[in-house]
């Protein structure tokens, strides 16, 4: 056996050496031979390796570059362990920290040993061994007994305590169930609020804000994600108004069978007179004007205007007797028809541009169709009438007060920073009773308030850099807002690191390369790869985002610990690294350090970043006050 | 005392004595106590930099020769790389094939002039193995040959080739008869007649040289050999060339000997020292060079019949371990032994050599060494026209030089220059930011473990692309640099070498960071895999969410997740990126409607424009058309996606139905 093995070793011993001679590494000696082990010397070499010296502890984190939104903790995950000692000597801390969480502690089940789905798993594991029904019912029967015998005196949803043995009930109870759970699961089935495929075989035909309601609700206009990390609340957007009107009807007609032809013989005339009509009372460009809005804009002033009463009722009888005339008899799917409500919100009445991207009709089946449902599409929003045209020398005014009030909210307010949420009161202007300005923000981009809205930041206009107080966004500890600020570069350069403006780096992750070593100090330390200049942006301090409920209750394992990252961010909100978080968590603390930390406003979100206190050099740890 | 060590002389000559008489007698022991503390503090850097020193010259690390602060001790220039051809190496090969193959001697006839001519003669001593009867080893000495020499020759006139040469044969170094031979060496015996040139008394010393074929070999005279009479003076010196061991201690180059007088001929092995006695008084080792008389020679070792016992093999520094000691030193030896004390004692020669001192050439530089303990000078040391290193004697050669090296070298020490008016004056403290951290590469640590510092020859080490040729901008080499800086305290605490001279780890893994990987930054993704599924499964949990969406949501986010987009204004662009790269798959997992669903939401939040939809739709209807036979498949596709994703929904949600619905997130 031995020698089997020896055989192997050497083996395996003369490949590698073949063939690192080749890579000129230095070979690997084991002792020529070991012949019989009895009665003779043996020689081996002897081989010291030199000592590598022990690395800090780290407990396992998950890598992020963006902060990450997580709910309060209702349960204690887990009773952390922190050596014997501690235990032993401090008995109330463990009792303490699960009182904060009302005593509940992961992994004590709430009903007993089966849930739902260990139920439904050993009813068919049972259920293979009966072949009929009745059988069935009685494996079930017996099943409920045992499981009665197993959570003595708890409580189980399915069985309440009332039934004490009327197995044959609680039979019918649990068979009950055990369909209702099973039925869920067949496949193609899903819950009724759910919307079916639109690209898949049992697409029906569903209302616009159906087929709309799931991208609408999971989409973060912050983020631009589906059900983002960050904001947990995301505003619908029926309550976002339109900026400008950018349909505009093709002008030329897409082709032969073009829906155009037949409106435009019997409507032409008419179209014109109304236009006319309709600019002098209103100012709309006449492109911008749909042909449906003139329609039903035709309808609603009927009450005014009794000629054009008669003119509308004179033109459309016989538009609709020519459509109804001529409409062929085409089949319009489920998908095809949600598609079309869909895009008949967006397009109003760019027929032929809905056909484009509905792709299996023509403009002339669209048309028609248009006419079919006419009853219930909403018509073209009109220009916001009551914001007259503003002049810019208002806006320059607007400029100036803002500039003031941020000095003034600067010098005046108190340190309490409170978390930016989208304000959403619609027909009120935001005033003393708008959340952004109670919780003393600006309102952004993403308030469902007007972009004339006297509480908005308006961006800044530095040709310069960006990095002195001269820039009232740097002044505001804003970043620039790439849709807010134009002229700086905030918006310019997006896949190069090399922007004109300094003040939007977090935004941007233009963070610098760090590397990992133990610390000078203690534990593990940060490194900079790269020289930095002062005030130069090193890293955003990433993590786990939490409330400040939640930090007080992992502040209190932390601080046993001995080791914390959190990191307040405003009045809300903790930025917690300890599970998540980026590599300049490792930044030790230091009374005379060389970064600092910055709380940011950057695009709505308070941030983290990490700057340089002083030029640093190469190869230096990174320290910030954690004061 | 012959410079064994440092400390041993610091307790020599400690600079408070005259301190210490003045004071009482408690004080007395306090001072004491302090003055053995700060031997202590000195003792353990300056031992470790004698041990770094020793494994220095056994195994170099790196040459001195290399640093731009030492250039000067780099003998060659690189001037004839620009003309060097191949065919010239063929040509000095076959030069050296031309010479005789025997040991080579040299030193002969030039002139018979009587004032500037010597008689040398060279003998060949073979000390034999002692045999019973013997007292005492038996000496052969074998007469070589004997020339006529030019006394201090000027060394402009002297012709290459025009200089006398001996030669020995290398049947002399073969075991002779009845003697087994133990070690062989060399004596050399000049001897010279006549009277003293009353120029030689005009300046003290005479400057006589002894021409020696290519090398000019000088041979100095002390001024006290003043006798007046016609008597013939001989000087010795004695050279080994095979040790006992039989290791060649003499290899191929120019050789300067320093000559005594025969009264007190070659010092017996015995008395062995490294002290010269010179007119009855000690001579520190390297005096004998600028005061007393030498010869100087070349020698060459020719072809190599002579054997393998003849190859010159031994490393210069196999010198160091044998056993025979020569009282002659050479200037190939390594040994110097430590010359801050040895120069002091010179101090006492100085009255007597005053006017020797006065019209020596150049001026010699006097360096004193303070040493400085609890901001107390603790004892001064001055080494006089010698700028070697006092812990590693590396001859430094400048000023700038031994104080770069001091500096660098020894940065358990700090080093503080000031300027005095003989030379200068360096202040020796105890560095106590020095935290002994490693400050070379980190890679050779860990790259290799087992391998890094191997000293069994050369190993294979991780591949490290570096910059072989950087010129870096260099401050011209001035002394201030080493001047106490005014706000010193920070400059000192940090370390001396900036940059990464430490081992980095990857964050994820702790494993060591290996040098191709330094540039990369791995860690620095905005989309880590775990977020990416996290994405996923977050948005699968959706119970009201069909498999459609789900799965454009889950493209749409990832694509978001990549690129970083950051402003509304970048969405048209992101819309058609997302197109472009995501186009196909959307066509084969028959997306495109959902796909559309997502332009028109994005559109109701003011995020794109109409134009870019049509534009994104007529892009995909492009890549569809592109697309190899998805037309033909397509219905099947349709099913069978379709069925697949409702599959697929169904098993990956399984386990998590009813988690969450997208309407509670809007309550």
């Amino acid at each position: 056996m031995f020698n089997t093995n020896r055989q192997k070793i050497m083996d395996r011993t003369d490949i590698l050496n073949q063939e690192w001679k080749t890579r000129r590494i230095q070979p690997v000696h084991i002792m020529t031979s070991v012949g019989s082990l009895r009665g003779t010397r043996e020689v081996i070499p002897l081989k010291t390796l030199n000592a590598v010296a022990s690395v800090p502890v780290m407990y396992s984190w998950s890598p992020l570059q963006q902060n990450f939104m997580v709910e309060d903790e209702t349960v204690l995950h887990n009773i952390p362990y922190m050596g014997d000692e501690i235990l032993d000597q401090d008995g109330t801390f463990i009792e303490e920290l699960i009182k904060n969480y009302d005593g509940k502690v992961h992994g004590d089940r709430e009903c007993g040993f089966i849930n739902d789905e260990i139920f439904v798993e050993l009813v068919s594991a049972l259920s293979q061994y009966s072949d009929n029904e009745d059988d069935e019912e009685e494996e079930e029967h017996d099943f409920k007994v045992e499981k009665m015998e197993l959570c003595e005196g708890k409580e189980h949803p399915e069985d309440p305590p009332a039934l004490i043995s009327l197995s044959v009930c609680l039979s019918v109870c649990l068979s009950v169930r055990y369909k209702e759970l099973t039925e869920q699961q067949l496949p193609g089935a899903l819950p009724p609020e759910c919307t079916p495929n639109i690209d898949g075989p049992n697409a029906r035909s569903v209302q616009r804000e159906q087929s709309l309601h799931s991208f609408h609700t999971l989409f973060c206009r912050r983020c631009f994600k589906y059900d983002c990390f960050l904001h947990p609340f995301h505003a619908t957007p029926n309550t976002y108004k339109r900026k400008n009107l950018e349909n505009q009807v093709d002008t030329k007609p897409c082709g032969l069978d073009c829906y155009m032809y037949l409106v435009q013989v019997s409507q032409r005339s008419f179209i014109h007179s109304f236009i006319k009509y309709h600019s002098s009372v209103n100012c709309c460009s006449p492109s911008s004007v749909s042909v449906f809005t003139i329609f039903t804009s035709i309808k609603q002033m009927g009450g005014k205007n009794s000629s054009f009463v008669r003119g509308n009722s004179r033109c459309q009888t016989p538009v609709k007797m020519k459509l109804t005339g001529e409409a062929e008899a085409v089949e319009w799917s489920g998908a095809e028809a949600s598609l079309f409500r869909v895009l008949i919100g967006t397009y109003y009445d760019n027929f032929c541009a809905i056909a484009r991207l509905i792709g299996t009709k023509t403009c002339r089946q669209v048309y028609e169709f248009r006419v079919k449902e006419s009853s219930i599409i909403a018509r073209a929003p009109a220009e916001d009438e009551d914001t007259p045209p503003r002049k810019k020398k208002r806006k320059h005014r607007l400029w100036a007060t803002h500039c003031r009030k941020i000095q003034l909210k600067k010098d005046g307010s108190s340190n309490h920073v409170y978390n930016y949420q989208p304000c959403d009161h619609p027909r009120q202007p935001c005033d003393s009773s708008c959340p952004c300005v109670t919780a003393q923000n600006f309102c952004e981009k993403f308030c469902q308030c007007s972009s004339e809205c006297q509480n908005r930041f308006p961006g800044c206009r530095c040709k310069a850099q960006c990095n002195t107080k001269q820039c009232p966004c740097y002044l505001a500890v804003r970043e620039c807002d790439p849709d807010l600020c134009l002229t700086c570069g905030a918006a310019d350069h997006w896949d190069s690191k090399n922007v004109s403006c300094k003040n939007c780096s977090i935004q941007r992750g233009a963070k610098k390369h760090l590397l990992l070593a133990p610390s000078d100090v203690a534990g593990w330390g940060i490194f900079i790869k790269e020289p930095v200049q002062k005030n130069e942006f090193i890293s955003e301090y990433c993590g786990e985002i939490i409330s400040q409920d939640e930090a007080d209750r992992r502040g209190k394992v932390y601080d046993k610990y001995m080791c914390s990252f959190l990191f307040n961010l405003n009045n809300d909100f903790v930025v917690d690294a300890t599970r998540k978080g980026n590599k300049i968590r490792f930044a030790n603390h230091s009374v005379n350090p060389n970064c600092y930390a910055k709380v940011m406003m950057v695009n709505g979100d308070h941030r983290i970043g990490i700057f340089a206190k002083r030029a640093i050099q190469t190869g230096e740890e990174l320290f910030f006050d954690y004061r | 005392m012959s410079g064994a060590s440092c400390k041993a002389n610091g307790a020599v000559y400690p600079a408070s004595s005259a301190m210490m008489n003045s004071v009482k007698k408690p004080k007395m022991e306090q001072i004491q106590a302090d003055h053995e503390l700060f031997l202590q503090a000195f003792e353990k850097p300056t031992q470790i930099y004698r041990f770094l020193r020793t494994r220095n010259l056994i195994a170099p690390v790196f040459l001195h020769r290399t640093l731009t602060f030492m250039s000067h001790r780099n003998g060659r220039t690189n001037a004839k790389r620009k003309t060097f051809k191949v065919d010239d190496m063929l040509q000095t090969v076959e030069r050296m094939k031309g010479e005789v193959n025997l040991p080579l001697f040299i030193p002969s006839q030039n002139s018979e002039n009587e004032q500037n001519s010597v008689s040398l003669e060279v003998l060949l001593v073979k000390v034999c193995h002692k045999k019973r009867k013997d007292v005492s080893c038996p000496i052969k000495q074998v007469p070589t040959g004997k020339k006529q020499v030019p006394l201090n020759p000027d060394s402009n006139q002297t012709k290459p080739g025009s200089h006398p040469s001996l030669l020995v044969s290398s049947n002399e170094f073969e075991p002779s008869n009845s003697h087994m031979v133990k070690s062989y060496s060399l004596l050399f015996r000049v001897s010279r007649t006549g009277r003293r040139d009353t120029n030689g008394l005009v300046n003290g010393e005479a400057n006589e040289n002894i021409d020696v074929t290519d090398t000019p070999s000088r041979k100095k005279r002390s001024s006290s050999h003043r006798d007046e009479g016609e008597t013939t003076e001989t000087f010795v010196a004695q050279m080994t060339v095979f040790d006992k061991n039989r290791r060649l201690q003499l290899l191929d180059g120019e050789y300067e000997v320093s000559m005594q007088g025969m009264e007190d001929s070659p010092v017996s092995k015995k008395r062995a020292t490294w002290e010269t006695i010179l007119d009855g008084k000690r001579l520190p080792p390297f005096e004998t060079f600028s005061q007393g008389p030498t010869l100087q020679f070349m020698l060459r070792w020719t072809g190599d019949a002579s054997g393998k016992s003849t190859a010159p093999v031994a490393k210069p520094l196999a010198t160091r371990n044998s056993e025979s000691s020569s009282p002659m030193e050479t200037r190939t030896s390594n040994h110097r032994a430590a010359l801050m004390t040895v120069k002091e004692s010179v101090s006492t020669d100085i009255q007597t050599r005053k006017e020797q001192v006065l019209c020596e050439p150049r001026q010699k530089l006097r360096i004193f060494y303070q040493f400085l303990y609890n901001n107390n000078t603790r004892q001064q040391t001055e080494a006089r026209d010698d700028l070697h290193c006092p812990w590693c004697t590396l001859n430094c050669s400048k000023l700038y030089s031994l104080l770069k090296h001091l500096k660098l070298s020894h940065s358990r020490f700090i080093f503080n220059y000031v300027p005095h008016p003989k030379g200068a004056r360096i202040d020796v403290s105890i560095n106590e930011c020095y935290d002994g951290s490693y400050v070379g590469n980190p890679q050779d640590i860990h790259s290799q473990p087992g391998f890094a510092f191997s000293r069994n020859g050369p190993v294979k080490r991780t591949a490290v692309t570096h910059i072989l040729v950087c010129r870096p901008k260099r401050t011209k080499p001035s002394l201030s640099e080493f001047l106490e800086s005014e706000d010193g305290e920070l400059e000192q605490q940090r370390t001396y070498v900036s940059g990464h001279n430490r081992l980095y780890f990857h964050s994820d893994s702790c494993m060591p960071l290996r040098p191709q990987e330094m540039e990369e930054d791995s860690e620095d993704e905005r989309d880590p895999e775990w977020l990416r599924e996290k994405t996923a499964t977050q948005l699968d949990e959706f119970t009201d969410v069909n498999e459609g969406e789900k799965e454009v949501m889950k493209l749409w986010n990832l694509h978001v997740m990549k690129y970083g987009f950051i402003a509304d204004n970048q969405m048209n662009q992101a819309i058609m990126l997302f197109a472009e790269n995501t186009g196909a798959h959307i066509i084969r997992r028959n997306l495109c409607r959902n796909f559309l669903l997502h332009l028109v939401s994005m559109h109701d939040f003011n995020l794109v424009s109409t134009a870019t939809i049509d534009r994104a739709m007529a892009r995909l209807r492009q890549i569809q058309e592109e697309l190899p036979d998805i037309e033909e498949e397509q219905q099947d596709q349709t099913v069978v996606s379709a069925g697949a994703c409702n599959g697929n929904a169904v098993t990956s949600t399984g386990g998590k139905q009813g988690k969450r619905t997208k309407s509670a997130l809007t309550d």
